[in-house]
């Protein structure tokens, strides 16, 4: 377990679905709307179609250079020339596919621009150049809590005194590869997902998303009061079958609140026992807490679910609104499952809770400052 | 004498698996398959998965469908049986 209980400061943050950006996607998801469509999960290939939430005008088969590098230019436009990656400003680099899908661009075409991204350090390399950042970067992946991982380190650097502001940036698109392996795992299928829904079979949907956060210590309305990681390393998909994995991570976040009002953001990415699980343990840590999910409607953003969901929740707390778990309707796991948006006077904070291959549990507490 | 897909179905989990010292006849038509019995996990499953829809041209559509199938070497081959095409069957 790796945790941290100092509060650290969110000076600004955004994140880019295909929504837009994080008031443009706040207000979607309000409105009960989802980017989800049915796209062939082999893209140009062919294959079964799957739910996924592609970027407006951006096709599954990349392009070199990525058709994404436009959306991150416009995302951390106002960070730019704020000195990132110097000695007392580094960068915190998080996804769980980075290039991946150059990498199965060249494999199909053969085109040797692609693999200026196809690694993962020459990928944020080539990022690193365009964006003006220096040299002090750090990259991070582990599965769907990168983000979290990136935010958890920045967040340490900072309590150390090692920095004096930090930037913690995460990007996952979706490509053939990507998609086709959880398609392989049938979790990905033509069913739209349904997070916490009560129903015979399960599914996931998919979706490309990127966000920062710019972390301080003394800066900034909102602060990530506490955050925790932890992996139960029972197997590499699936968990204990009892849901102490959920558990272990949430217990020493749901002491630090007590007494606390909050609401929770929950992975729920759609899939039926490790939704079930999740419910669970959320609703046993913390006793009548709305639960909320919104991979439903923005599909799974992967290793970047942890931050583009940061900037959303910031916004729900700026707006004094959350959205509903949007995409489930019909028996959920508990009533604790909200489906539709709620007003959020009177609560304290949010937890956001995320889950990846492996075991690996993580959360975050948002409040403001 | 036993049902030829049956027969099939556990040579293929043989094959597929690498099973090593297993014999079809030392595989039980209801012996499970996941978690307990021959102690496959999600990954073998996924590799079962892929391998039963390429000889059989059939398709498993979810998670929940896949861990149904694979239940034991019975559940297994009323699923085939079902879903394939009789010429991709092995005479009875």
């Amino acid at each position: 377990m790796v945790s941290i209980a100092t509060p650290v400061r969110l000076a600004t943050t955004g994140c880019v679905t295909p929504f837009g950006d994080a008031t443009a996607t706040h207000a979607a998801l309000l409105r009960g709307e989802s980017a989800l469509r049915a796209v062939p999960v082999l893209g140009a290939l062919g294959g079964d179609p799957a739910p996924m939430a592609l970027l407006p005008g951006r096709a599954l088969d990349e392009t070199a250079p990525p058709a994404w590098i436009a959306a991150l230019r416009t995302l951390l436009a106002p960070t730019v020339a704020d000195g990132w990656g110097t000695a007392r400003r580094p960068v915190f680099v998080t996804s769980s596919n980075f290039g991946v899908g150059n990498l199965h661009a060249f494999r199909q075409h053969g085109d040797p621009a692609n693999l200026a991204f196809g690694a993962p350090a020459l990928c944020v390399e080539w990022l690193r150049r365009d964006f003006g950042w220096g040299e002090n970067i750090t990259i991070f992946s582990h599965a769907c809590v990168s983000a979290h991982l990136g935010l958890l380190q920045a967040s340490r650097v900072l309590a150390a005194g090692l920095a004096d502001d930090a930037l913690v940036f995460s990007f996952d698109f979706l490509s053939p590869f990507v998609a086709g392996g959880f398609h392989a795992l049938k979790i990905l299928n033509a069913q739209f997902p349904a997070p916490y829904a009560d129903r015979a079979t399960g599914a996931i949907g998919l979706g490309d998303g990127a966000a920062y956060a710019v972390l301080t210590r003394d800066r900034g309305d909102f602060a990530i009061t506490a955050q925790n990681l932890f992996n139960e390393l029972h197997h590499f998909t699936s968990n204990q079958p009892d849901g102490s994995g959920f558990a272990a991570c949430l217990a020493p976040l749901a002491a630090l609140t007590s007494g606390r009002r909050l609401w929770l953001k929950g992975h729920g990415t759609g899939t039926l026992e490790a939704g079930r699980l999740e419910s669970a343990a959320l609703a046993a840590a913390f006793p009548g807490a709305p639960l909320v999910g919104w991979k439903g409607a923005l599909g799974h953003t992967l290793g970047s679910c942890g931050l583009v969901e940061l900037a959303i929740a910031t916004t729900s707390l700026r707006a004094g609104r959350a959205p509903g778990t949007v995409g489930t309707t019909g028996p959920t796991f508990g009533e604790h499952v909200a489906v539709t948006p709620f007003d959020l006077a009177g609560f304290d904070a949010v937890l956001c809770a995320s889950n990846a291959f492996g075991g690996a549990h993580a959360a975050w507490i948002l409040a403001h400052a | 004498m036993s049902d030829p897909l049956n027969l099939r179905l556990k040579r293929l989990l043989i094959d597929t698996l690498k099973l090593e010292g297993v014999t079809p006849e030392t595989i039980p038509d209801d012996e499970p398959l996941i978690g307990s019995g021959l102690s496959l996990d999600s990954i073998d499953a996924l590799e079962l998965v892929v391998q039963l829809e390429k000889e059989f041209g059939i398709k498993i559509a979810s998670s929940e469908e896949s861990r149904q199938a694979l239940a034991s070497v019975a559940s297994l081959s009323a699923f085939v049986r079902a879903r394939a095409a009789p010429d991709r069957l092995p005479a009875p």
